[in-house]
């Protein structure tokens, strides 16, 4: 398969001209990808994949028309120019529609162009020869050593032109305890690095996780229902935080129905949050250096000491909105803290230890309501047993200003990076 | 392309599977009359997947030469010797074939016939309903075309559309935004769907009261209830609560279904079975014939009067567990190698009354539409509510607001007390995630039992 290369966007785009288009942008993405899939026992699937997608978008009037292919196969990329050509002219105009007109960065270059699948295939063999004596009664399925390489290439018709690389290992564990008829829930936990992780044990905090695990067999309901507090850990906030980072986003601006449409410049949240977008931090192994029309990313303060200082507005809601685009892209930091997680768990009269969040996803009010998985009961400062059939209620706005700690201790997840953040005011029930 | 492949896979050097594999998709989405997007996507391309030594190796590439057939062989090769495993006894055999064309026969909508559904629907709810705060309408398709060859003698050609509307709206309440949204569509491409003004307005005028309703109702209380769960709800109930845990991957990673095969989990009324084909009434929004490690499908039964009866299986876990495999094993894309997955799962209907089952609860919830859901090795479920209202002295009172609702499966079938007389297949189809997405069938009758919401109240 050819590299990505500027003749190959150039003939589209010539091509787009030709079939109408006013103006047009085409984005390519060649991976190569490869795994090792592993449960405790041993690697069961080997995989290796290529592909190269492209997605070709047309103008015509102030309308707008996409198609997506992948290969570069003459006959497929005839059809995709036609496909999106016919969609464009079918459109709806906006005034917003347009491609961007900005500067064209230096090629980016992140991270390694190719894994040494002998030393990744050592590292998956030393961690399932330990497993049995480290964690005797953990079971894993699913789990996950890759590394993917990936060139990213974008042009439009204005002449911006983008291009960057990133090669990244990412790791996923997937673990459950057993012990007789005792049976924890599933954890499951991911992460990319750029670098290969040092050990499988620590990738992305899954440590303290499968020792949570184990600890696990023998849990309980909390009892009865009461206010209480909740220590959200990096996990949890992996699933909880895109319906933030959603309410602010540019969508939701159009939409009407974000909380915080108004809010800009107020007191969002407890001046101990603070909440970064951060694409092209150089921990994040899978940031970007541009976005989806081209334009360069940077990265900025969102929420602030706890004032909303900005919105995630992409490149086409900037128009639409007539606001400054800030974002097209989404890597979250929550700043760390002072506060320790002893610290945190001994502040607690009483609450959880909330480690997953399974539950339907919120509505636009930010209200929330599901299973506390994988979690802990706290009491008088003390973590007590392992909860089940526990649920949590609140709503995230409210949840916001009621954070009174956070840590010092952050899991980069490879795409984002979360503290512990302590909260109080969330309903805990069960049975 | 099926000729090349069967020629191919008689040679290949132990078991394995060749596949071509296309996805069409296309979207259209407005929201407040803004057309935020309007495409179409194809992705495609040949994989190979190679068994050896009791583990597999695995290569795709987006091509369909012989020289990128030849290269995934011989990569898939190289991986499955990598992944380097102890010798393994031999997989089943058993070759399905066929040709399942789900094209549809009626000429294809232009991209401007799609794009008037989507921009005289969106005009229609916005006069209609002025209040509204928002709009949003997706009108999507998505088709699945494979062609398979193994080396045991499968050989097959599917391909299988289904489409969906999806309408939102948003009001203000006096406490913030309210929200619901419903699909229309299943089985086949949009061409097929009845997305006509005679279908669709009642079933707006319905969304937008219980709508109404809605953003008049309250938090529900937070504990343990008993509900009736509505039709609409079977499917995820069944797939979720019951679907997942029995599995036969998460079966040998040491679900609790794999300590209680043979034993009573429900109650008497439950029967639930994983189907081929489009299910037992030949109405589901999805269909499969030959699974996608050549397997021939067949029905499984995995609940029978309350007993728990079998596994879902592919060959590997079929083998360990010694089980015959049913067809359930399945690839999203082309990049894709099958995994255990369900097809059209469905819990079978019983002899009550809707009515009935409302009338019989003094406190409690009835439950109308869901979101997304989650299963657990513990077979405790979880699903989202969007619409559901109380239930007072056996009446229908005030609607509630979204809630989860979850329960240890094995558990909570065995308090089901009444199965309703209805049938429904989840509208739109729904799609399960597992390390990729899915497209799969569900549904159910209405059912009667205990389980723990969430919420303030």
């Amino acid at each position: 398969m050819s590299a990505p290369s500027n003749d190959f966007l150039d003939q589209i785009l010539a091509r787009a001209k030709d079939a109408g288009a006013t103006a047009a942008q085409t984005l390519t993405s060649r991976m190569r990808y490869f795994e090792m899939e592993f449960d405790h026992r041993s690697v069961d699937l080997v995989r290796s994949t290529e592909n190269e997608t492209t997605t070709i978008t047309l103008f015509r009037d102030g309308k707008r028309g996409s198609a997506t292919l992948n290969g570069r196969q003459p006959e497929e990329v005839a059809a995709a120019i036609q496909a999106a050509a016919t969609a464009a002219a079918a459109g709806v105009a906006d005034p917003a529609n347009d491609i961007a007109d900005a500067p064209s960065l230096p090629p980016g270059d992140h991270g390694p162009a190719a894994p040494d699948r002998a030393a990744m295939r050592a590292q998956v063999d030393e961690f399932l020869a330990s497993l049995p004596s480290r964690h005797p009664l953990l079971r894993l399925r699913d789990s996950l050593y890759t590394f993917t390489d990936q060139e990213t290439e974008f042009a439009n018709s204005r002449g911006l032109r983008q291009r960057e690389r990133r090669g990244r290992h990412g790791y996923r564990a997937m673990f459950m305890a057993k012990d007789g008829p005792l049976t924890t829930s599933f954890n499951a936990v991911g992460g990319s690095s750029f670098s290969p992780f040092p050990s499988l044990y620590e990738a992305a905090g899954v440590g303290r996780l499968m020792a949570e695990c184990e600890r696990s067999l023998q849990r309980r309901p909390v009892a009865g229902k009461f206010v209480g507090d909740v220590i959200i850990t990096p996990h949890c906030l992996t699933g909880l935080m895109p319906s933030i980072a959603g309410a602010l986003s540019g969508q939701a601006l159009l939409a009407g129905s974000s909380p915080y449409k108004d809010k800009r410049g107020e007191r969002i949240a407890s001046p101990l949050f603070s909440l970064d977008n951060a694409p092209r931090s150089e921990d994040f192994a899978e940031g970007s250096d541009f976005d989806e029309f081209g334009v360069p990313t940077r990265d900025l303060p969102i929420i602030e000491d706890g004032v909303l200082k900005d919105f995630l507005i992409g490149y086409f809601f900037s128009r639409k909105l007539g606001m400054p685009q800030t974002a097209g892209v989404r890597n979250s930091r929550v700043r760390p803290g002072e506060t320790s997680l002893a610290d945190m768990i001994a502040g607690v009269k009483r609450g959880i230890l909330f480690s997953r969040f399974s539950g339907g996803a919120p509505n636009d009010n930010l209200d929330f309501s599901g299973i506390a998985k994988n979690s802990f009961y706290i009491e008088d400062g003390e973590v007590r047993h392992a909860s089940s059939e526990t649920m949590v209620s609140g709503n995230f706005q409210q949840l916001l200003q009621d954070i009174h700690a956070v840590s010092k201790e952050v899991v980069n997840f490879g795409d984002c990076a979360y503290p512990f953040v302590a909260a109080s005011g969330v309903t805990i029930s069960s049975k | 392309m099926l000729d090349r492949l069967v020629a191919r896979a008689a040679q290949l050097p132990s078991y394995g599977e060749l596949r071509w594999h296309a996805n069409h998709s296309s979207r259209l989405m407005m929201r407040k009359g803004v057309l935020l997007a309007n495409g179409r996507s194809r992705d495609g391309g040949v994989s190979a997947r190679l068994y050896h030594n009791g583990a597999f190796g695995f290569a795709a590439a987006p091509a369909d030469d012989e020289a990128t057939l030849a290269a995934v062989i011989a990569t898939a090769k190289d991986n499955a010797e990598f992944a380097g495993g102890a010798s393994a006894a031999a997989l089943s055999t058993a070759a399905g074939g066929g040709a399942y064309d789900y094209r549809s026969k009626r000429a294809p909508l232009s991209a401007e016939q799609r794009v008037e559904i989507v921009r005289r629907l969106d005009e229609a709810i916005r006069a209609r309903y002025p209040g509204l705060v928002n709009v949003d309408i997706a009108l999507s398709s998505h088709a699945s075309e494979k062609i398979l060859a193994n080396s045991d003698g499968a050989a097959t050609y599917s391909y299988v559309p289904r489409a969906a509307l999806v309408v939102s709206m948003s009001v203000a309440a006096n406490d913030g935004i309210v929200e619901l949204y419903d699909i229309l569509g299943g089985f086949g491409e949009i061409e097929d769907q009845s997305f006509d003004e005679a279908t669709l307005a009642p079933w707006l005028e319905e969304l937008h009261e219980h709508l109404r309703r809605k953003a008049e109702g309250g938090q529900c209380e937070a504990g343990d209830h008993d509900v009736v769960l509505d039709s609409a709800l079977a499917g995820i109930l069944a797939h979720e609560a019951i679907g997942h845990t029995c599995e036969a991957d998460l079966v040998l990673a040491g679900s609790v279904a794999g300590d209680n095969l043979g034993l009573q989990v429900a109650s008497e009324k439950i029967t639930l079975g994983d189907y081929g084909g489009r299910g037992p009434d030949g109405k589901s929004s999805f269909a499969i014939h030959v699974d996608d490690e050549g397997t021939p499908c067949r029905d499984v039964a995995i609940i029978e009067n309350g007993v728990l009866k079998n596994f879902l299986h592919n060959k590997r876990t079929a083998q360990m567990l010694g089980a015959e495999p049913a067809g359930n094993a399945r690839a999203f894309s082309f990049q894709d190698e099958p995994l255990v997955r369900m097809r059209n799962t469905c819990i079978a209907k019983g002899n009550d009354k809707l009515s009935d089952m409302i009338g019989a609860i003094e406190r409690g919830y009835y439950l109308k539409r869901s979101t997304n859901g989650q299963a657990d090795a513990t077979s405790e479920f979880m699903f989202g509510v969007n619409c559901g209202y109380e239930i007072r002295d056996g009446k229908l009172g005030r609607a509630i607001r979204d809630t989860t609702i979850s329960g240890v499966a094995f558990d909570m079938l065995k308090s089901v007390t009444h199965v309703g007389d209805d049938f429904r297949w989840a509208a739109g189809g729904g799609w399960c995630g597992k390390k990729q997405p899915i497209a799969v069938g569900m549904g159910g009758p209405s059912i009667k039992c205990r389980v723990t919401l969430g919420g303030r109240g």
